[in-house]
């Protein structure tokens, strides 16, 4: 006996009236509240077995209430659905019966739901129906699919480069506000640029490219990662601090990112091993917003949003990855002190010399939002869209 | 040339893993890199020589594991590599059976040459048991029907390698071992096989580490010897609790081979150390420096030690004495370790081009050179006398 088998009527009433499945019968119910209730460490694992089963076997018309089922925020439980979705597109795909076309179409529209399932749905549509993909994928310029966002942007580019109308560089720059992906930013970037245009590679990504540094405060056997120094909770770029080897530290003027954002702390400050230091920026919001504070470093670092910590890992020199560090919180309405926090350790081999970060402030999908960076400079202050960046010569080599 | 065929069959009747048929890990039957099946093919192209050939969805490195009647295979896809696939084929035909896609819940960072599919699913005769390197896992029935479903980094949040993590579970009793060393919450778990859920998990060092653990008996209990860059340490299976340390075994990608009562650890190149009942003595029996490994891992079998290093140095040695053979530079850069089996050696290249030897010659003499023009990472399997090859684009079948 299954516990989900086992729920009393009451609390299935709830439940049904709590699970979005339209049409779901209740065994169907049953088992989409059971799969929903994977936790951690397998938690609910012996009910959920049974329950995927009972769904796959109800074919098609479980289909749709699976892919409704569908929570972003539950990752786990939403493997367990995908894979139920899989499942019972085979059998019918081996049977050789269509799947509800229509319903699949409106169900990736609906921007209410989970993104992942949307994507599945729209992969199912599209292996039945290759027109689809022209159908729907100009609706999804602006979607919060980063695959299906992906997707749309190349087919778009495609059809303005086919197309090559006198107005392609305002097309591009249209297209350019979409774009998320690195490799897609710098691409429409590029084409922009062979048709006359200019836009701001840096101001899309929203990178914070002037922050005050203060460092090194030591980190010595990597123990410097778990101590909170000061100016972890710095509400602004005064003070000053006992730093490594005791000496007397104070934030220095903010620098500025060099053209891709980076911040190179070994040549900003100098080549320091077993050292902690600390960047802080100030970003200024109209309104409360929800953001992504994405780190990209190669050492160990911690995000720190108005003093709260948002994300911390401590990992050095095993690569670069963009977007790599990722925390999650809120800006409130206007001036939000940002503080990051980048350790480096005593590797000595070539590869591990690298001290240095990139960092940003965006939505969840990657894009950029209406923020301003604060930059005060003996006294005085000037104001910038975040990712703005000076006109800069360039560097030698 | 008498006395090395003995050496040869009495090696071959003593090593029990060379009479499973299957091959349902990473390098095959006790991860040996060893198969016991006959009339193997030598002659192949793109063209020719496969029972038969299947389209893959994506990339992947891991290899393709076979038991019974199903062949399982992995696969990463995506721009960011979050797409987790697996897939089952018929045996026989190469036809796809099922075909279940999971959404990557952990990082997708990783070395370029990597991906998420590195891991290398183990199979038993009830389904299979795939591990991403995005800390996913996940057990199929047979039929594709979905056991159960883990997300070690929902489970464990600071888990982390960004060089990307490869090391493969094994099955032992009823239980997946699962090895999770990296740079955050590092440990060996073992899970039961029916919900997915942890029997023990014992805590490692914090240190990213590729490698798999092997498994030996002794006495009533059942060992898993799993290295890492500080020693290679022997766990009771059943409890998780440590039984023994062997610092010099130390490593981090290619994995060791046990034979009998010696275990050949790819340190120094390749070292011959006695193993018993309390560990691995001290002192080795020989130590061959030549045998660079790399990526890698070296392949025990009739009598003799061969090793390829990822700039392609092959080499044969004696396993009892060390004595090196011959040597011989191959062309291309290797990441799959060779395969053995029916009096051959197999080594494939990156770009699969795979150079086949005889076990027994004592002078470089390839039977073949083999290009199936398809990039390739992973170790093939050897299994119903034939050998599976995949690429980065399909899975091949090679032989009757």
């Amino acid at each position: 006996m299954h516990l989900w088998k086992c729920v009393p009527p009451i609390a299935l009433g709830a439940i049904l009236a709590l699970t979005p499945a339209r049409g779901a019968d209740d065994d169907t119910t049953r088992a989409l509240t059971a799969l929903k209730a994977v936790t951690k460490e397998g938690k609910g694992n012996e009910d959920a077995g049974p329950a995927w089963k009972t769904l796959v076997s109800k074919g098609v018309p479980a289909l749709l209430p699976a892919l409704e089922a569908f929570d972003d925020d539950n990752p786990t439980a939403a493997n367990w659905l995908r894979t139920a979705v899989d499942a019972i597109a085979e059998t019918e795909k081996a049977a050789g019966r269509k799947l509800p076309a229509d319903k699949l179409e409106a169900f990736v529209k609906d921007t209410k739901r989970s993104a992942t399932a949307r994507r599945a749905a729209y992969e199912l549509l599209v292996a039945q129906d290759a027109e689809a993909k022209g159908r729907l994928l100009p609706g999804l310029l602006n979607d919060k699919s980063a695959d299906l966002r992906r997707d749309a942007i190349a087919n778009q580019l495609d059809i303005l480069e086919k197309l090559a109308r006198p107005t392609i560089k305002a097309d591009l720059e249209k297209l350019f506000a979409f774009t998320r992906d690195k490799d897609q930013v710098e691409l429409v970037a590029k084409k922009i640029e062979e048709n006359g245009g200019k836009v701001s590679v840096t101001e899309q990504f929203g990178f914070v490219t002037f922050a005050a540094l203060v460092g090194p405060f030591d980190n010595t056997a990597g123990k410097g990662f778990a101590v909170a120094y000061p100016p972890e909770s710095a509400i602004n770029a005064t003070g000053t601090f006992k730093g490594k080897g005791d000496v007397e530290l104070k934030w220095g003027d903010p620098s500025t990112a060099n053209k891709s954002g980076a911040f190179d702390l070994n040549k900003l400050l100098d080549k320091h091993k077993d050292a902690v230091t600390y960047a802080q920026a100030v970003v200024t919001a109209g309104a409360e917003t929800s953001c992504d504070i994405r780190v990209t470093c190669a050492t160990a670092v911690q995000i720190f949003l108005n003093g709260k910590k948002l994300f911390q890992r401590e990992e050095y020199h095993h690569g670069t990855p963009f977007d790599g560090h990722v925390g999650k919180g809120t800006l409130r309405k206007g001036e939000n002190v940002i503080v990051l926090k980048v350790c480096q350790n005593n590797q000595t081999e070539n590869w591990a010399q690298a001290w240095q970060f990139q960092m940003r402030v965006c939505d969840a999908t990657g894009g950029p939002l209406p923020l301003q960076q604060k930059v005060t400079t003996a006294g005085k202050t000037e104001t910038h869209k975040l990712g703005w960046l000076p006109e800069m010569k360039e560097e030698k080599k | 040339m008498i006395r090395s065929l003995l050496v040869f069959t009495l090696t071959l009747a003593l090593t029990p893993a060379l009479f499973a048929a299957d091959w349902p890990q990473f390098r095959g039957p006790n991860a040996t890199g060893v198969s016991a099946d006959k009339n193997l093919p030598s002659v192949w192209s793109k063209d020719k020589g496969h029972k038969w050939k299947a389209t893959l969805p994506a990339r992947g490195v891991s290899s393709p594991v076979v038991v019974g009647d199903r062949v399982y295979v992995t696969c990463a896809s995506g721009i960011r590599g979050d797409r987790l696939h697996v897939l089952c084929f018929d045996a026989e035909t190469g036809k796809q059976l099922w075909h279940r896609q999971l959404q990557a819940t952990g990082s997708t960072a990783c070395h370029p040459k990597s991906g998420m599919a590195a891991n290398t699913p183990v199979a038993d005769e009830t389904g299979v048991y795939a591990l991403f390197g995005t800390g996913d896992m996940a057990a199929f029935d047979k039929d594709g029907t979905l056991r159960w479903y883990r997300s070690l980094v929902t489970d464990y949040p600071t888990v982390t390698n960004a060089v990307g993590m490869a090391a493969s579970p094994v099955l032992v009793a009823g239980k997946l071992i699962v090895p999770m060393d990296n740079a955050g919450e590092s440990f060996l778990a073992a899970v039961d096989t029916k919900y997915g859920k942890n029997v023990w998990k014992t805590e490692r060092p914090r240190e990213i580490n590729w490698t798999t653990p092997l498994v030996r008996q002794v006495g009533s209990t059942t060992e898993l010897l799993f290295a890492g860059p500080k020693g290679l340490t022997a766990y009771d299976s059943a409890t998780g609790s440590d039984r023994w340390t062997f610092k010099a075994g130390g490593g981090s990608i290619p994995i060791g081979v046990i034979d009998g009562d010696a275990i050949y650890l790819p340190v120094g190149g390749v070292t011959k150390f006695k193993i018993d009942d309390k560990g691995i003595s001290e002192k080795s029996e020989w130590a061959a420096k030549d045998m660079t490994t790399g990526y890698p891992s070296p392949v025990v079998y009739g009598g003799r030690v061969f090793t390829v290093g990822s700039q392609g140095l092959a080499v044969c040695a004696d396993a009892k004495t060390g004595k090196v053979i011959y040597k011989e530079r191959l062309k291309g850069i290797y990441s799959a370790s060779p395969v053995a089996g029916d009096e051959k050696v197999y080594f494939m290249n990156e770009l699969s081009v795979c150079t086949v030897l005889s076990a027994k010659a004592d002078e470089y003499e390839p039977l073949a050179t083999n290009d199936l023009g398809e990039a390739s990472l992973a170790t093939p399997a050897i299994a119903h006398g034939r050998v599976y090859v995949r690429t980065d684009k399909a899975l091949y079948a090679i032989g009757k």
